[in-house]
């Protein structure tokens, strides 16, 4: 080859390559898209998987939107931050997604949160850490699920008033953010309700093994056994609970519990009598609520888990407001969502302008037995629901 | 009873699974010098085929016996069909096959069984708890371990009072002499690979009801097995139960000791043992 066909080469190469961004944006202007981080793999693959159903039903069920098609793409996080970084900066580079909603885990959903809105994009999460709408909110970043302030209290103050002889109190606790929210959150009702917390044992994200946490807790012998982990570890250490009997010897009660998913991976007899915290329930009577039951067996022929509604609601709570902002800017879509009110899957649902919370209730359930159950899916009754969030003041929230 | 009395005994429950866990995995890397990333697939099948039988209305002691016998199978069908082309590789073909076919079962399982764990209930006779005094413990996992020690006996047996046995050891020493001997080598390592399958498969039915039986055990499996493995000594049975029992004692003990620190702990034990004795507690240089 000589050097004029050499140059003839390398202009039209550059050529091309100048034309990639153009015809990729010419693609990106057609299609409004959707990013769901979430974990895909690893010890929270189920939660992922159900959240990508969750924004895929809302997605076709919008259809259009600004005359546009919808799509979205699914990004495994791994349960890890910086995994979730980089798919993030991915997808919004490759593939022009500015609206996201996933995050199952606070540590990557904090990471996300911080990109997005370096990114210019809008993120909304279900993820716990009080942190994700206290001291390290941002602009982009909104969240749909009661944090650990709020499940503790709408779990734990329930309990106190329904087991007023239950002074004594060990937790079981995920030595991360969330679970330091849950234990602070509880150790303050402890201390303001002059019950003793007569034990804590911290464990590894990647535990499975319980039973030393489990006997370090029956031999400080408790009234209750506070469990504030989440997920398959929060499935494992109850298993395990139940097979060291302190079903018999104690309350237990799991502060956030993953939702329908988890009944079904234990069954009705592990379940029975436990208490559970829960950001959602199939059962929750609203009108919202009814609908996505009734789309999800229509599409899917099961009910809805926690994840799946808390990635369907979020992922509508943007499709809304881009339609009442009648734009996909992020920074107008942002604005509309702050103060937004809506009918939401718990009741009447507000977003809290001053740091992107949603206002929504938090549910205390009880399992119940086998013989008790209606169908196959009436694991536990609603038992309490309400409302506890931090006032703005003190969430440490500047936005 | 005193609560490290009791994290002893729960520690060496955790350790016989271990041990079982691991003994597979030593023997094989003893004899064919072989690393097998599959290690943790077939405790995954293991604990899934127990879930499946016991679903379908199998008892959980006929689980116990033909789940193992068929992983063992399918371990040595797989060593005859895809393993053996590559033991004259380098290392990095072993992991790079291995970790393959590891990932292959793990989605494998995701796609018959799905994402979410399921629960397995331990038999109605090994339900509950026993009591004596302040000691309470599930009758469960003290079937556990006296099961898997009268097994460890089993294996023992096997690889010390029976030609297998003889043919093995003298194969971790030369498999070169075994095959001058007139021993037909290969046959020997599709053995060994079997039943280093059928152990693992093993500690996933004794684990399932513990543990449930969820698709990303496996992973969390073959890190503890090369732990055990690396603890007691590449090759050595007896190393795989001191091992084994040594890091459940750790483990549990930590939980009192220092609770978030349980799972660092069991790999600062590692090291320690790698900084004293390189080769393993009873390792041969």
């Amino acid at each position: 080859m000589n050097r004029r066909e050499l140059l003839k080469l390398t202009a039209m190469s550059a050529l091309a390559g100048s034309l990639y961004p153009v015809r990729s944006a010419l693609a990106q202007s057609d299609t409004l898209m959707f990013g769901c981080p979430v974990p895909i793999s690893g010890a929270f693959a189920a939660n992922g998987k159900y959240a990508d159903i969750g924004m895929k039903l809302a997605i076709e069920q919008q259809g259009k939107l600004l005359g546009r098609s919808l799509a979205y793409t699914a990004l495994d996080t791994e349960g890890k931050p910086a995994t979730a970084v980089r798919k993030v900066q991915e997808a919004a580079q490759q593939r022009g997604a500015r609206f996201f909603a996933g995050g199952i885990l606070s540590s990557e959903s904090l990471a996300m949160g911080k990109e997005v809105e370096r990114l210019n994009g809008v993120f909304i999460t279900t993820a716990g850490a009080d942190e994700i709408t206290g001291k390290d909110c941002n602009k982009a970043t909104f969240r749909w699920s009661v944090p650990t302030y709020g499940a503790i209290n709408e779990t734990v103050r329930p309990l106190i008033e329904a087991h007023p002889n239950a002074k004594r109190w060990y937790t079981i606790t995920p030595q991360y953010v969330f679970g330091d929210g849950l234990l602070s959150a509880a150790k303050d009702i402890f201390k303001e309700k002059g019950l003793e917390h007569v034990g804590n044992s911290y464990h590894s994200l990647t535990e499975k093994e319980f039973s030393g946490y489990l006997t370090n807790a029956m031999a400080a012998q408790p009234d209750v056994l506070l469990v504030l982990n989440f997920g398959s570890q929060c499935t494992d250490t109850l298993r395990q609970a139940v097979s060291f009997g302190m079903k018999k010897n104690m309350i237990i009660l799991v502060a956030w519990a993953s939702g329908l998913e988890q009944f079904e991976g234990l069954g009705a007899d592990l379940c029975e009598d436990v208490y559970f915290g829960a950001q959602y329930w199939h059962a929750i009577d609203s009108e919202h609520n009814r609908e996505l039951v009734k789309l999800c067996n229509d599409k899917l022929g099961y009910n809805p888990n926690y994840s799946l509604a808390g990635s369907y609601t979020c992922t509508k709570i943007m499709l809304d407001a881009i339609a009442k902002a009648g734009t996909d800017d992020p920074a107008t879509v942002i604005k509309t969502m702050e103060g937004m009110q809506y009918s939401g899957l718990t009741g009447p649902e507000t977003i809290r302008a001053e740091d992107h919370q949603v206002i929504k209730n938090y549910y205390l359930l009880k399992g119940k037995g086998k013989a008790a159950m209606k169908n196959k899916d009436d694991y536990a009754d609603i038992i309490s629901g309400g409302q506890s969030f931090l006032p703005i003041d003190q969430t440490g929230c500047k936005l | 009873m005193n609560v490290y009395v009791l994290q002893v005994v729960n520690g060496i429950g955790i350790g016989m699974l271990y041990f079982l866990l691991a003994v597979g995995l030593s023997i094989i890397f003893g004899l064919l010098r072989f690393v097998n990333f599959a290690h943790g697939a077939f405790y995954l099948l293991g604990a899934y085929f127990c879930y499946q039988a016991i679903a379908w209305g199998f008892n959980f002691w006929l689980t116990l016996l033909v789940v193992p016998v068929l992983i063992g199978a399918a371990g040595w069908a797989l060593e005859r069909t895809v393993l053996r082309r590559v033991y004259d590789k380098a290392h990095e073909f072993h992991i790079l096959i291995t970790v393959g076919l590891a990932l292959i079962i793990q989605e494998g399982v995701i796609m018959v069984w799905g994402p979410l764990g399921a629960n397995v209930p331990p038999p109605d006779v090994l339900q509950g708890i026993v009591m004596w005094g302040n000691f309470i413990y599930p009758k469960y996992r003290l079937f556990v371990i006296a099961f898997t020690a009268v097994f460890a006996l089993f294996l023992w047996w096997l690889l010390e009072g029976t030609r297998l046995g003889s043919a093995v050891r003298a194969g971790s020493e030369s498999t070169e002499m075994v095959s001058l001997l007139g021993i037909n080598v290969m046959r020997i390592f599709g053995l060994t690979f079997g039943l280093g399958a059928a152990t693992a498969a093993l500690a996933g039915v004794l684990a399932a009801p513990i543990r449930g039986a969820e698709p990303f055990m496996g992973l969390e499996a073959i890190a503890i097995a090369f732990v055990i493995v690396v603890v007691g000594g590449m090759g050595s049975f007896a190393g795989a139960l001191v091992g084994g029992l040594l890091i459940g004692i750790v483990q549990s003990l930590m939980s009192t000791l220092w609770p978030e620190g349980a799972r660092l702990m069991i790999y600062v034990a590692m090291g320690a043992v790698l900084l004293l004795r390189p080769h393993g507690l009873l390792g041969r240089g």
